[in-house]
């Protein structure tokens, strides 16, 4: 079946654009509460590790306005809210194992009288050794589960053979997701003891299934609907805490609940990014390629599961990024620690793996006092051979090579590289650092069975389409793209696509909106619903007006052109009604072709790759260790794009979060657990003065997926954040050139200024 | 008069609440009394943006635009103010204002959450400048984080309105607006609430005898700082005296020899008068807070919270300002050298209030100060350093050197400007002055950074500043 094309790479504003900037977009905790609504607030641990002794409510129970506390023995079902493995009770029974863990929760008459009594709650512990640090971990051998080991070629040899070595270590920060909305759900009890839930969820389906086991119910007493989330970036696919904690308070009161976290609350209670610690040893010929490449690869987990494995195992898969490994031995630690269960976050684990790799040339170039760039180049996946990951996927979409000599021309990298060594000799204080890094990242979720979508589309009497899908709207935009499909397979504008929430009444079963995936999938399993609708609509013409005609009918300008015929649309939707033919259908999809063995490690976990690159200068203070960025050049594939202006937002946004999370960002936890970075005054994320002074994003335009994806396009949720690894070796790149470029420099991200300023007097050796 | 209502206009109509809770957020009284749900809670410490609205007052005659945070600001703020929310902004038949279609023309906002936020910061300055650089824009905007766009389709939405015309609907309705404001600004305001009470006294004459009466009250000029107790702590601020409304403490005197500011003068006002005299004190000043902040918060409240990271606090105590402080036998003055004891502790007793900053204007000293933070906007200084000095034929006359983040209180460096004082300019001597460093001062380790940075940047800052002057250039990356 044809369409016409026109709504295709047009970048028509996100859906609710005219609404966000009019205070009209409605989030969570802006519908409208019934009278007898009460509202909700956590009691938690300021224990990071302790054996509970007892716990005194009474002082809550007497403060002002509060209706119902409720305890772990108020859960009739399933005290875990654990989405892969047991290991997050909502109410822990006998021990804490994180500062901010939830013991309890109280419903009063107002958010401010309910806040103000959890406080009030005497808990008294009896203190155990809290674990913090991954280094911590390791040596009491705190873990979540087996190391794990993978294997390729032979590492060993390979090092040993080679003419150049080298060892070192390194460290990736954790990171605050800082959604500006924070975690809010507001539960309604319905009859039959079924809940109507809102929540600020990526997950609407495993929210309704983590309520139905914690209240011992069928999942299909529960109804999720989420029309919109203020930001999630992965801290809203496993954080169900709130809407089962706010479920609970339901279920036991009868009254509709409300319960937002306060900024301090959120920020202490729920997970982040894992910081991941690695030790490497490498050995290179003389053109930096590597030769083999030893590795450890630990991980701060936090206090539980959660979605660990996943995000260590896609560190793994992304430990090549864009450069061919062929003798590779990593050992994979997940280390168990007292703080809160780290969780995903745009890159999940990819980005860390690629960080790591990323150093490792970073220094195999400066050891052999060659320009990083040709180092990078000359270790990446070719065309036609070198082509094989250490997971044993072909790649047959790599494009880093057109993409790095592009970029490297458009942004006259070479030039700037040498005039750059010419402005540090000139300048005593102020250095200059530039980097070109490049990006491949891996599209589908890696347990294979998540890669599947579901859609509902309605078409009314009158012409117009109601759609609903399984995605999330989380600022992506990913409701404008699918409404953008199904008006042009329907040959309507795009005003006749009604958007509304994500249900899971409605749509069964979905996946979260996650790995980059949202679009892709829930695009394709709309446009399988509306092809169904069109097939209907098809038959009912041909059968009653006698057309013959083989050619496909064409949908367009509100109008169906089959033979030599033409049908407006909305007048044969009404004939088709009368002539009682279906107009709505549900739509599936799954990913094909992929396939994973997770036990050895091998197979086509990825349906597609993205690639992009960037490149950064930046000037650093010596006296200070601050940094600025001065210019930034970003080339990135994003296919055949639905909707330019989009994904140019993903570009730069993720860009930017990137920045922060390889600069500024910094969570810090003291030696007890206890974490002190927990509201803006103490956690920065990059604010308008911090983004580059220069900013010349453009989209690869021979970009095209080589798979059949929707129109093409390739997604851009993901990889744009590693863009900003140029960031970070720009910056140790003007670190080096204070010793001219004779010594490596020792940094680990996040490079804040008091890193850069250490960095700098160990490599002059003033420390 | 003494009035127990507080009167504002929202919708081009007088608004009237009588005896409000002064414990009360305008972000609450926003969301849950008004109903509108377009200003969010991001942080609830003005740290955001998220929930920036407009006040609209009158300053001679004319209509201004502030930007604040109100999710610290109390409800009785309000008095005497127009209130606009981004609801308002729509034209009465539902069209975008110019601001709004804007930021939808340039993809500004992605999830939205923040939008309301930006939206209301760009829209006070869309009303109280006439041409928008990259300056003016990058300063509305600092305090307003954004999680999701980077900014950049922000920066574009805001450049695209000087194109604009201004004759949106609160152009047209200014005279009514004006005239409503005359109507309603003149009255004192004593309010009680169950145990509360807050009070916004007109002259320094009811003012003393509000304090006489209540001498336990605590002060309220921005409440930046204050209102955390209750946006934070959970606590309650049972009796408060807002500032606001003194008129005798809101003056600017000049003459040749000094600037005395005035309890009551906003930090953006005293920005802009500041800059022609010290440039670094501006440069600083703009990065305090966010304009948001700055609109409400005044140097004689940063002076009066006397925390050890003011940023306002080294400044002053290198330009060796003076404060006058009212207490129970009048106007006192007192060095700002001598006004800070230990931790947030100054010679302020119970019921004194500072009356005003007085400045000293030395045309012919060095002055330079520097702020470090992990952040450049909007952060919370990691070291502050301020550096003045009388240098006469290449001999140091005079050195003043202060520290913020150093120590439990701002503090000069007595002893770095000892040595320095009375010898020659030179590298030598600052090499041997920075090590003095930490005789002055013994800073902490905290979330910000480690004592052994502070020291470190301590040191380099001083040494920053002697090749600032002694190549007499900037060598600054910002």
């Amino acid at each position: 079946m044809k369409s016409d094309n026109s709504l295709f790479n047009k970048s028509i504003p996100h859906d609710s654009g005219a609404k966000h900037v009019s205070g009209l977009a409605k989030y969570t905790d802006d519908i409208s509460e019934q009278p007898n609504t009460l509202y909700g607030a956590i009691g938690w641990s300021t224990n990071a590790h302790a054996k509970i002794k007892n716990i005194d409510l009474n002082a809550v129970k007497n403060s002002e306005g509060i209706v119902s506390i409720v305890t772990h023995s108020d859960i009739p079902g399933r005290n875990d809210v654990g989405p892969v493995f047991d290991g997050d009770p909502i109410f822990p029974q006998n021990k804490v194992e994180y500062y901010g863990q939830p013991l309890f929760a109280v419903a009063a008459t107002s958010m401010e009288l309910a806040r103000k009594a959890v406080l009030k709650a005497k808990v008294f512990y009896q203190n155990l050794k809290p674990i913090v640090t991954i280094d911590d971990a390791l040596k009491k051998n705190s873990l979540l589960f087996k190391p794990r080991v993978i294997k390729k070629g032979n590492p060993n040899q390979e090092i040993e053979k080679s003419k150049n070595k080298i060892k070192g270590n390194f460290t990736t920060g954790s990171q605050e997701h800082f959604y500006l909305e924070g975690q809010v759900a507001f539960v309604i009890p319905k009859e039959d003891n079924n809940y109507t839930v809102y929540s600020s969820t990526q997950h609407p389906s495993e929210t309704q299934q983590i309520i139905a086991k914690m209240l011992n119910q069928k999942s299909n007493s529960i109804d999720v609907l989420v029309r919109r989330i203020g930001g999630g970036f992965g801290g809203k696919e496993t954080n169900f805490m709130t809407s089962a904690i706010c479920a609970l308070l339901s279920h036991k009161t009868k009254k509709p609940i409300k319960l937002r976290l306060d900024r301090d609350d959120d920020i202490i209670i729920t997970g982040k990014r894992h910081d991941f610690y690695s030790d490497y040893e490498v050995g290179f010929d003389d053109d930096g390629c590597i030769n083999g490449l030893k590795l450890k690869l630990a991980s701060r987990c936090g206090m539980s599961p959660d979605l660990s494995l996943a995000i260590n195992e896609r560190a793994l898969l992304h430990i090549d990024n864009a450069y061919c490994l062929t003798n590779l031995e990593i050992k994979n630690y997940l280390c168990k620690t007292n703080t809160a269960s780290s969780t995903a976050f745009r890159g999940f684990g990819g980005n860390q793996g690629m960080m790591a790799i990323e150093n490792i040339i970073d220094n195999i170039a400066r050891h052999l006092k060659k320009d990083p760039s040709e180092v990078r180049m000359r270790n990446f996946y070719g065309k036609k051979n070198r082509n094989i990951t250490h997971y044993g996927m072909k790649i047959n979409d790599n494009v880093i090579n057109e993409i790095f000599d592009d970029l490297k021309t458009k942004s006259n990298y070479k030039k700037r590289y040498s005039e750059i060594k010419k402005f540090n000799q000139k300048n005593r204080f102020k250095k200059k650092g530039i980097a070109i890094t490049p990006v491949k990242f891996g599209i589908s979720f890696t347990t294979i069975h998540l890669n599947q979508a579901g859609a509902l589309v309605h078409v009314y009497t009158d012409g117009s389409i109601h759609m609903n899908h399984g995605g999330i709207e989380m600022g992506q935009g990913t409701h404008t793209k699918i409404a953008q499909l199904v008006a042009n397979s329907f040959g309507l504008p795009y005003e006749k696509v009604q958007i509304s929430s994500t249900n899971t009444s409605k749509v069964p079963n979905t996946s979260a909106s996650a790995a980059s995936s949202t679009t892709d999938l829930n695009g394709a399993a709309t446009l399988n619903a509306v092809s169904k609708i069109k097939s209907n609509l098809n038959n009912f013409i041909k059968k009653k007006y006698k057309i013959f005609s083989k050619t496909e009918p064409l949908y367009k300008n509100g109008n169906i052109y089959i033979g030599n015929r033409i049908f407006n649309f909305e007048h044969i939707i009404k004939e088709a009604y009368l002539n009682r033919i279906s107009l709505s259908s549900s739509g599936f999809y799954s990913t094909p072709k992929i396939n994973f063995n997770k036990k050895i490690f091998k197979g086509r976990p990825f349906y597609y790759f993205c690639y992009g690159a960037a490149v950064t200068e930046v000037t650093i203070d010596t006296f200070t260790g601050e940094s600025v960025l001065d210019r930034v050049d970003i080339l990135h594939d994003v296919g055949n794009a639905i909707n330019p202006a989009l994904e140019r937002g993903q570009i730069e946004g993720g860009f930017v979060q990137g920045q922060g999370w390889l600069t500024m960002e910094e969570v810090v936890w003291d030696k007890s657990g206890k974490i002190k970075t927990f509201s803006p005054s103490t956690y920065k994320i990059p604010a308008i003065n911090d983004i580059p002074k220069k900013f010349n994003v453009e989209i690869f335009k021979k970009g095209l997926n080589v798979e059949k994806v929707v129109n093409k396009a390739k997604t851009t949720g993901e990889p744009p954040l590693m863009l900003a690894m140029s960031v970070f070796f720009a910056i140790k790149d003007a670190i080096a050139s204070t010793v001219n470029y004779k010594k490596t420099p020792v940094i680990n991200a996040p490079a804040t200024p008091e890193k850069i300023l250490l960095s700098i007097k160990k490599l002059k050796n003033i420390v | 008069m003494v009035s127990n209502t507080i009167q504002f206009i929202y919708n081009n109509q007088i608004c009237s609440i009588k005896n409000p809770d002064p414990n009360k957020t305008v972000l609450d009284y926003i969301r849950n009394d008004l109903k509108k749900i377009g200003t969010k809670e991001g942080c609830a410490e003005g740290g955001c943006g998220a929930c920036t609205v407009v006040l609209g007052e009158l300053k001679n005659s004319k209509l201004i635009y502030k930007s604040i945070n109100s999710c610290i600001s109390f409800l009785p703020s309000l008095n005497g103010k127009h209130l606009i929310l981004v609801e308002n902004l729509m034209s009465k038949k539902n069209q975008l204002h110019p601001i709004q279609e804007a930021m939808v023309k340039f993809h500004g906002s992605q999830c939205g959450f923040c939008t309301p936020g930006f939206i209301m910061s760009l829209f006070a300055m869309y009303k109280n400048f006439k041409k928008f650089n990259n300056e003016i824009i990058e300063e509305t905007l600092s305090g307003n984080l954004c999680r999701c766009t980077g900014y950049r389709p922000i920066i574009e939405a805001a450049k695209s309105l000087n194109n604009k015309k201004d004759n949106d609907h609160f152009k047209k309705d200014q005279i009514k607006i004006i005239k409503l404001l005359k109507k309603i600004n003149n009255n004192e305001i004593e309010i009680s609430y169950k145990d509360k009470k807050y009070f916004s006294p007109k002259s320094i004459n009811s003012l003393k005898k509000i304090i006489k009466k209540n001498p336990n009250a605590h002060f309220l000029s921005g409440g930046t700082d204050l209102s955390l107790e209750v946006t934070k702590l959970r606590g309650e601020i049972k009796n408060i005296i807002s500032l606001n409304s003194v008129k005798e403490l809101n003056f600017v005197k000049k003459n040749k020899n000094f600037i005395e500011i005035g309890a009551g003068v906003s930090l953006y006002d005293f920005q802009n008068i500041i800059k022609s005299h010290y440039l670094d004190f501006y440069n600083i000043l703009k990065r305090y807070g966010s304009v948001q902040i700055r609109n409400v918060g005044t140097i004689s409240g940063n002076i009066a919270t006397a925390s050890p990271i003011g940023d306002t606090l080294p400044l002053l105590l290198s330009l060796d300002a003076v404060v006058k402080i009212n207490n129970k036998s009048g106007l006192e003055i007192i060095p700002l050298n001598k006004f800070f004891i230990s931790y947030r502790k100054t010679k302020l007793k119970k019921g004194d209030f500072v009356y005003s900053v007085k400045i000293p204007i030395n045309k012919k000293n060095y002055f330079r100060a520097y702020k470090i933070s992990k952040r450049f906007d909007d952060d919370i200084s990691t070291v502050c350093a301020s550096f003045n000095f009388l240098i006469k034929n290449k001999r140091i006359i005079d050195a003043k050197i202060a520290y913020g983040g150093m120590s439990e209180i701002p503090k000069r460096a007595t002893l770095i400007e000892k040595k320095l004082n009375n010898s020659v300019f030179s590298e030598e001597l600052f090499l041997n002055a920075q090590n003095l460093i930490e005789d002055d001062f013994s800073p902490i380790d905290d979330m910000r950074a480690s004592k052994n940075y502070r020291i470190e940047i301590a040191r380099n800052l001083l040494m920053k500043f002697f090749y600032e002057i002694n190549t007499n250039s900037n060598i600054r990356i910002n």
